[in-house]
């Protein structure tokens, strides 16, 4: 590696500065995209539902995220979408801080929070932790509901936004034509940020400790703090979208927290494919309008989601996203005149 | 104060029988089965179905010999086939089952709670050191521990109780030492469910029937499963019965905290010991 970089130096930074053009140039495009989206779009309850659907696919790039990274499954991912909600919400509506100052903790506790966590459980791995991260986020729940007294435990509480959140007027969180478009752009931007994370040394790291984490070890490298700094980063994306959805809804309520969200989540990364950066994305936009059908026709619609995750898994192990790629490489490849 | 111990007991014998199915079917499939929750509440419903045609009795006899054949089917169609793959894949084959076997039993018996009473026999009460305790408990406990018995007896003095307890401790050297898993998991998963069905209709008289009945539950047994080791008989039968007396004095002593109490502990046994009280493997 090191005699290919001194040698082919100037090469392998044009390839790179060609890649990464690639990657910024569709990022761009994603971001006009979403900003002319409004414009597009004529129905209202389209742009609400487009809306909610972007907040679902953030959270289940949080939970994809750590299944890329770390090789971990989480079953408690909507804990940190949770407790950036009930932080940023408890904090702007008891005016205890400026909204601004509770957008901030709101970002800042459920990433800390996810760190220390990171630290002692990164560790364990398989279906222990599965189940440890259950009970990490049914305790946090558990303390939603119970709480009478921080957001009215069962019944939620609605969060009356402050007139202005750095020093936009906050109508422009709750109608669904603006909103989209900071969702969306947000999402677009985070994606961006993964893609090149996973590029940099850090994330190649990651992505040999998720492979062998002994190995890693031998050849000289910590473990425990590259994956702990994966559940931060992870926790961050989620509670950024729950904090948008109480931005949106000025709703919070125990529900955010419930290991069954977790559960959808994971269920949205799985379907639309972990392995690949945007396939949970992806899972979550699919799975959310087929949800909103679904639910529209049936009321059974978790058996239609149950039935759905059992075939993809057994299926489509790749997911979506893989079918996607594989459908692509191969009409290129047929294009350029090669066999398939 | 013994009465409080005693109401412990009962809860930690239900969690028993619930957790000792996840551990069955643990050892030989190295899976947790998501969707036990749901087969105890669908045991439950056959219960009370059969209970409100007939009586309890074969309400619970129906219920453990339906959720067997039931366990049976889903090793075959479910978890054999899945034997290959990421154990991982499998547990969220059993979460998609979950929410299939909710939407079944809404579906069916709708949403709204139902209630199913003890039979004549077990209702009432008696005098335990001065104060009454319900006699319908000390049945609990009775079928907990029988149950816990009668598979320690099977696990300890039969030739299939070896296999099993071979396999829980490692399921491919098992195989390539000739025992035919795959039978053999046939057998465990089918007790395993058959007893989240028993554990079902046990229970349905102290809780309100309804699709997510199992949810609650299946969560403090999955603790159980995690603090007892995953994979151990023993472990699982003194956590449970730790559980049970957390969970009741919890109520008592703690009752802002008591809900939280299990997954304190659970945190922090994992802490301290990734494995478990008696467990080998993670």
């Amino acid at each position: 590696m090191s005699i290919g970089e001194s040698q082919l130096g100037g090469v392998g930074v044009r390839m790179a500065q060609q890649r990464y053009s690639w990657i910024f140039g569709l990022a761009a495009l994603a971001l006009v995209l979403g900003i002319a989206a409004p414009h597009l779009i004529a129905s209202l309850l389209w742009m609400s539902l487009l809306t909610q659907a972007v907040v679902d696919m953030m959270l289940a790039t949080s939970v994809g995220i750590l299944v890329r990274q770390n090789g971990r499954i989480s079953f408690g991912q909507a804990a940190f979408f949770g407790l950036g909600a009930y932080t940023f919400g408890v904090i702007a509506a008891r005016e205890i801080a400026s909204p601004e100052l509770a957008l901030l903790a709101g970002l800042v506790l459920p990433t800390v929070v996810a760190f220390l966590l990171g630290l002692v459980i990164a560790r364990i791995p398989g279906v222990a932790h599965a189940m440890l991260t259950l009970a990490v986020g049914q305790a946090l729940y558990e303390v939603a509901f119970k709480w009478r007294a921080l957001a009215n435990g069962d019944d939620g509480m609605s969060v009356r936004m402050p007139d202005t959140i750095f020093g936009i007027d906050s109508d422009v969180f709750q109608s669904p034509a603006t909103m989209l478009v900071i969702c969306w752009s947000l999402l677009v931007l985070m994606l961006l940020a993964l893609s090149l994370m996973a590029r940099s040394p850090f994330g190649q790291l990651t992505e040999v400790i998720r492979e062998n984490d002994e190995r890693a070890r031998f050849i000289g490298y910590g473990t425990t703090l590259p994956r702990a700094i994966i559940y931060g980063v992870s926790a961050f994306i989620a509670a950024t979208a729950g904090i948008l959805q109480t931005l949106y809804d000025g709703y919070i309520s125990p529900q955010m927290l419930h290991w069954s969200a977790s559960g959808m989540a994971m269920i949205m990364a799985i379907v639309g494919g972990p392995r690949i950066l945007w396939g949970p994305a992806l899972g979550a936009f699919v799975l959310f309008f087929f949800k909103d059908i679904a639910g529209d026709a049936t009321e059974y619609w978790p058996a239609l989601v149950g039935g759905t995750l059992i075939a993809v898994t057994l299926f489509l192990p790749e997911g979506f996203a893989g079918l996607i790629i594989r459908l692509t490489s191969r009409a290129v490849r047929r294009i350029k005149g090669e066999r398939p | 104060m013994l009465i409080q111990v005693l109401n412990g007991i009962a809860y930690g014998g239900l969690l028993y029988l619930l957790a000792v199915g996840l551990v069955l079917i643990f050892g030989l499939r190295e899976i947790v089965n998501f969707a036990h929750g749901a087969l105890f509440m669908l045991g439950s419903y056959i219960g009370f179905s059969i209970a409100a045609v007939f009586n309890f009795w074969l309400g619970l006899a129906g219920s453990l010999v339906a959720m067997t054949v039931i366990g049976i089917f889903l090793d075959a169609a479910v978890l054999r086939p899945l034997r290959k793959h990421d154990h991982m894949v499998t547990v969220l084959v059993t979460f998609g089952i979950l929410l299939v076997l909710e939407a079944f039993a809404t579906a069916v018996w709708g949403k709204s709670f139902r209630s199913m009473s003890a039979p004549d026999l077990l209702s009432g009460t008696v005098q335990i050191a001065g104060e009454p305790f319900p006699v319908y408990r000390l049945f609990v406990i009775g079928v907990s521990l029988c149950v816990a018995a009668g598979l320690t007896a099977w696990l300890r003095f039969s030739r299939v109780g070896l296999y099993v307890r071979a396999s829980s401790v490692d399921p491919t050297t098992t195989a390539i030492l000739g025992v035919d898993t795959d039978r053999l998991s046939l057998i465990v998963v089918g007790l395993g469910t058959g007893l989240a069905g028993l554990s079902g209709v046990v229970a349905a008289p102290l809780m309100a029937l309804s699709p997510t009945m199992g949810n609650y539950i299946l969560i403090e047994s999955f603790i159980v499963v995690v603090v007892g080791g995953l994979g151990s008989f023993s472990g699982a039968l003194a956590a449970a019965l730790l559980i049970g007396q957390i969970h009741n004095f919890g109520a008592i002593y703690l009752p802002w905290a008591s809900t939280m109490l299990p997954f304190l502990l659970m945190v922090g046994v994992l802490i301290w010991r990734p494995t478990g009280f008696a467990g080998k493997r993670t």
